[in-house]
């Protein structure tokens, strides 16, 4: 018997910040669309989240961040992706990211950026088109 | 001569059927889209118990026959007063970067005649207990707020507050939590070095651990035994510092993660009652300490009269279980007190249309306006979901707004205007009955801090965001410029300014290498048997839960202990707060 | 980027690549072309492995337990695989899969690998996936393999009987107390632990568990068998980690292999031969023209469902027909 594929996708709160409602609503809403989200919520450094995303074979890493510190963490998130042969994982920032750093992540290699107010149909119809089918 | 009870049913009735129904059929609609109350909504409707006087029990009308504000605000407008603050409230909440560039900010604020004293932020690496050096600290050391390693640090803070406007002449606001102990301690150690009593200090840290459980998330040890250390600050406070207000409990950040008004309420209540009972079980008198009890704000939203029942909903709540449940006695020990009244919330306001916040903000001011309490702010400033800070622009945009409802609209001249409203009285009622019943699903389960460690509290919130999130999607709520109005003859109205910063971004760039500088420079300078010493020290109160943790901080402090050193040990004692799963 | 073959997959599972081994494990997990071929590959190379099935209800500390004895038997210089279920949304087919939240300690640590799994709502389904992942895992060089299961519902009964070891946690406090265990758990359970000690109760729950094992005719032999632990504070866990390793080291009881092989092999056979009178079924009209015949009462379930029996034995099962 085979079982369908299910899209795998972390969502994790990488740094200090605490404001996990954007994190938690992302959490459901893509399990209510079919996917299998590991949640690992808070303060989760770059090194774990590198690690869980390989070790989960995810198809996409969500990060949320609201402090501000998104140029940092996520720049040392893609470096220990890229390290450890995993730089084909989509990575996605959403929170509280001031327009002209969106541009700044995105040329870092971030694949996309969610402000509030995105629904979730749209995060997870991105994830979805960028899943590469094995 | 009042109609009876049956004859207004009665003509209720008769309204439906020959005024209602045939206009609904009329526009061919399942139901009225409107509502109307009468006599006969409520029940039982005694007017000196629910309601009463502004300024007395149960203070459903307001805590004050008139606020403070009030009383000076014509004057003020002739002397063209901006509120930015007197001494005895504490300045506008900031801080960023190093211990040096908030108080330069402070300093600057002082220039352009600001009196107030520090409204300190500090940044998460603080909040949750490391130190700058710490890998944790990557990308977080004075972002949201000013990093404080060591007491040198905070020493440099009050560089801005000398002379006349000492720590005894200014109100000090700290926005801590988890650590709050060792904040106060360095507050006493400042104190104490500058030959100050500390029975002068005045100011509130907001030492509100329990939320940052349910919402906030800046926690360290576990609900238990940081409610051992809330303890321990609140007897201190009252022992040495009685005139610093205990804490500030926060139902504005539950609301703000996505709970709704009733959990808000009902949670804020649940860990007031938890903070209480610590204080009664540790020998205080109710109406001593609970008189120092502040809230921070309850949240908000934009449904107005909602938000105008729940502000009286909470606040008759709060005296019933102060006076009845633990005897309190003192008008004061009852009273909600806090900064800011109704208000719309962060989470309402739009990253889409923005100068739309304006809008949202006003309505959130007319909310306060009409249910007491602070002077009807328009809050928050309409730039506040851009996450750029607020520009001079927009907070002068904030002023004014409260200005027009204030002195223009007179929003502030009746005290509770919709008192004795059929509607109101039905909609407080309502908010109030579901909230209590909330309390009561909380305390059987153990209090707070019960419902705290079964996930409860957080797991009801993050639903609650959830459901809300769908709605919106769903287009069952509506949120104009986001779901609705969308089109493309709407016109998008962006900021295309600038938005002038009152400090310089390059300065926030290399806090943390200059923090990181000052903290090495503090362990090699400092006195490593006096830390050893002290921390030890403050590993066997906190091992003892019968002894308070404050005198042993005090000489951490003092011997220039760092705020994870300190944190450290507790760690080792307490151990860590575990995450609640989803 | 390079779509892997199982056999390049299995290959560099085995060379010890991390992220080689998540896609092998993925790759068995969805039944993916090839599946078969690789658990041929390994199978030779399992059975040092021991499998720790750990269950209990929601809320008794599982997740927080299997982090502490993970890392301490990180710290014993074992290699420790982590399978940790959560059940898959009846509505959405999707799953929210939160224990690592827990799993703190042994997030980086080298000789640890943690993988999180949804039931995927099929019977027994799970049962497959997991004992195939923690063959993987096995393969891969990791000598204990502690699978965290739901805890409600049959599913995670399969899993422990496919565990070398099944250790049961309950908490004090939880409403009907033992009496709420489902029975067969208390009958597989080897070892059991009351988790959050610091609370009321914890006594009472050791000894009333005591009791059931004894009417249950257990003889209290010279392993201990009920262990009291706060994983919050660490408390008790260096105890039962020794307990757990004593057992570990001990052989295992052929019986049990015995019958769980065959166990397995009738499940593996039963899942296949299902899927393909299934898969026979629903082709074309079969089904559903017996279903009209069957709501409007002019034939009935039992009848409908011999004369598609007989069918299919008479064509030999061929899914071609």
């Amino acid at each position: 018997m085979s079982t369908d594929r299910k899209i795998r996708v972390l969502v994790a709160k990488p740094g200090l910040d605490g404001h996990d409602r954007g994190a938690r609503v992302i959490a459901y809403g893509l399990r209510d669309a079919g996917f299998e989200v590991i949640y690992t919520g808070l303060r989760q450094s770059p090194e774990q989240i590198a690690r869980e995303a390989i070790q989960e074979d995810v198809d996409a890493v969500g990060l949320s961040i609201l402090s501000g510190a998104h140029m940092a963490l996520t720049g040392r998130v893609l470096e220990l992706l890229r390290e450890q042969g995993a730089e084909d994982i989509p990575v996605l920032v959403g929170g509280l990211i001031p327009e002209e750093d969106q541009q700044a992540l995105r040329k870092m290699g971030v694949a996309g950026v969610f402000t509030a107010g995105t629904p979730i149909g749209e995060v997870a119809e991105f994830i979805a088109s960028h899943v590469v089918v094995a | 001569m009042e109609r009876t009870r049956k004859e207004i049913e009665r003509a209720e009735a008769s309204w439906k059927e020959e005024v209602v129904e045939p206009r609904v059929a009329r526009f061919k609609i399942p139901a009225s889209p409107t509502r109307f109350y009468t006599p006969a909504s409520q029940r039982d409707f005694d007017f000196l118990e629910k309601v009463g006087f502004p300024g007395q029990y149960p203070f459903t009308a307001g805590n004050h026959a008139f606020e403070a504000w009030r009383a000076y605000a014509e004057a003020g407008a002739r002397l063209g007063v901006r509120p930015d603050y007197g001494a005895s409230s504490a300045g506008r909440y900031g801080g960023y970067g190093t211990a040096e560039d908030y108080r330069d900010y402070l300093r600057a604020m002082q220039q352009r005649g600001s009196r107030g004293g520090p409204n300190v932020a500090f940044d998460l690496v603080t909040q949750c207990g490391f130190d700058s050096d710490s890998p944790n600290a990557l990308g977080e050391v004075g972002r949201v707020g000013v990093a404080i390693d060591t007491y040198r640090d905070f020493r440099v803070i009050y560089e801005a507050f000398t002379g006349e406007r000492d720590i005894d002449q200014v109100a000090s606001n700290f926005t801590i939590n988890a650590p709050c102990a060792i904040i106060l301690a360095m507050l006493a150690a400042l104190a104490e070095e500058r030959g100050i009593p500390l029975a002068k200090l005045r100011g509130t840290p907001q030492n509100d651990i329990l939320k940052e459980f349910i919402a906030r998330g800046t926690y360290i040890y576990p609900p238990r035994e940081s409610m051992r250390l809330f303890r321990d600050t609140l007897v201190f406070c009252r022992r040495h510092m009685p005139r610093m207000n205990v804490n500030s409990i926060g139902g504005y950040h539950i609301r703000e993660a996505g709970a709704t008004r009733e959990q808000d309420l009902a949670f804020s209540l649940a860990n007031g009652i938890a903070y209480l009972k610590e204080g009664v079980e540790a020998g205080l008198e109710i109406d001593d300490f609970a008189s120092k009890f502040t809230f921070n704000a309850f949240g908000g939203s934009m449904q107005v009269y909602h938000e105008i029942a729940f502000q009286r909903a909470a606040r008759r709540m709060w005296a019933r279980i102060v006076k009845e449940r633990f005897g309190a006695t003192d008008p004061h020990a009852m009273m909600v007190r806090q900064p800011i009244g109704a208000h719309v919330g962060c989470t309402s306001t739009t990253l889409q249309r923005p100068l739309n916040n304006i809008a949202r903000s006003v309505i959130g001011g007319m909310a306060c306006g009409m249910s007491g309490g602070s002077m009807p702010a328009a809050y928050p400033p309409y730039d506040e979901p851009l996450g750029l800070g607020h520009s001079q622009e927009s907070i002068q945009l904030q002023l004014d707004a409260t200005r027009i409802m204030i002195y223009e609209a007179g929003i502030s001249d009746v005290a509770d205007p919709w008192a004795g409203s059929y509607f109101m009285e039905s909609l407080t009622d309502e908010i109030e009955s579901a909230a209590a019943e909330e309390v009561d699903r909380i305390e059987s389960m153990g209090g707070a801090v019960g419902a705290i460690e079964n996930g409860y509290m957080p797991r009801a919130v993050a639903q609650s965001a959830y459901e809300r999130q769908k709605r919106v999607e769903q287009m069952e709520d509506f949120v104009v410029g986001v779901n609705c109005f969308t089109g493309e003859n709407e016109l998008d109205l962006s900021l295309n300014r600038g938005v002038e910063k009152l400090y310089d971004p390059e300065h926030l760039r290399s806090a943390e290498e200059r923090q990181l500088a000052k903290l090495a420079a503090v362990k090699r300078e400092r006195s490593q048997g006096d830390v050893s010493r002290s921390l030890r020290a403050l590993e066997q109160s906190a091992k003892d839960p019968e002894a308070s943790v404050m005198p042993a901080l005090i000489d951490c402090v003092k011997s220039e202990a760092t705020l994870q050193e300190m944190c450290d040990v507790m760690r080792g004692v307490f151990g860590e707060a575990e995450p609640t799963k989803l | 980027m390079v779509i892997a073959s199982w056999q390049d997959l299995v290959e560099r599972t085995l060379a010890g690549e991390p992220r080689a081994l998540a896609r092998l494990v993925t790759l068995v997990e969805n039944r993916a072309p090839g599946w078969r071929e690789a658990m041929k590959t390994l199978y030779p190379r399992t059975g040092r492995a021991r499998i720790l099935g750990i269950t209990g209800s929601p809320g008794a500390g599982k997740s927080s337990l299997t982090n502490r004895l993970a890392a301490g038997f990180v710290e014993r210089g074992h290699r420790v695989g982590v399978i940790a279920v959560d059940p898959s949304s009846p509505f959405s087919g999707g799953a929210l899969l939160g224990d690592r939240l827990r799993m703190k300690d042994v997030a980086t640590a080298e000789g640890v690998f943690i993988r999180s799994m949804a039931t995927r709502g099929s019977l027994g389904g799970l049962c497959q996936g997991a004992r195939d992942v923690g063959r993987v895992l096995d393969a891969a060089g990791y000598d204990l393999v502690l699978i965290e299961t739901v805890g409600v519902g049959q599913d995670e009964i399969d899993v422990v009987r496919a565990a070398d070891l099944v250790m049961m946690i309950c908490v004090p406090g939880q409403g009907d107390g033992i009496q709420a265990i489902k029975a067969g758990v208390m009958e597989i359970a080897d070892v059991f632990v009351v988790n959050k000690c610091d609370r009321d109760g914890a006594d009472q729950v050791e000894a009333d568990i005591r009791g059931m094992l004894a009417l249950a005719g257990d003889e209290p032999g010279d392993v201990e068998t009920v262990f009291q632990t706060d994983s919050l504070s660490g408390r008790g866990v260096p105890d039962l980690l020794d307990a757990l390793a004593a057992r570990i080291e001990r052989a295992c009881d052929p019986e049990r292999g015995l019958r769980r092989a065959r166990d397995e092999v009738l499940g593996l056979v039963e899942g296949e031969i299902a899927q393909r009178v299934r898969t026979w079924i629903e082709d074309g009209e079969r089904l559903g023209s017996c279903v009209e015949r069957i709501r409007s009462r002019r034939s009935d379930p039992y009848s409908a469902a011999e004369s598609l029996i007989a069918d299919f034995d008479r064509v030999g099962a061929d899914p071609h027909e």
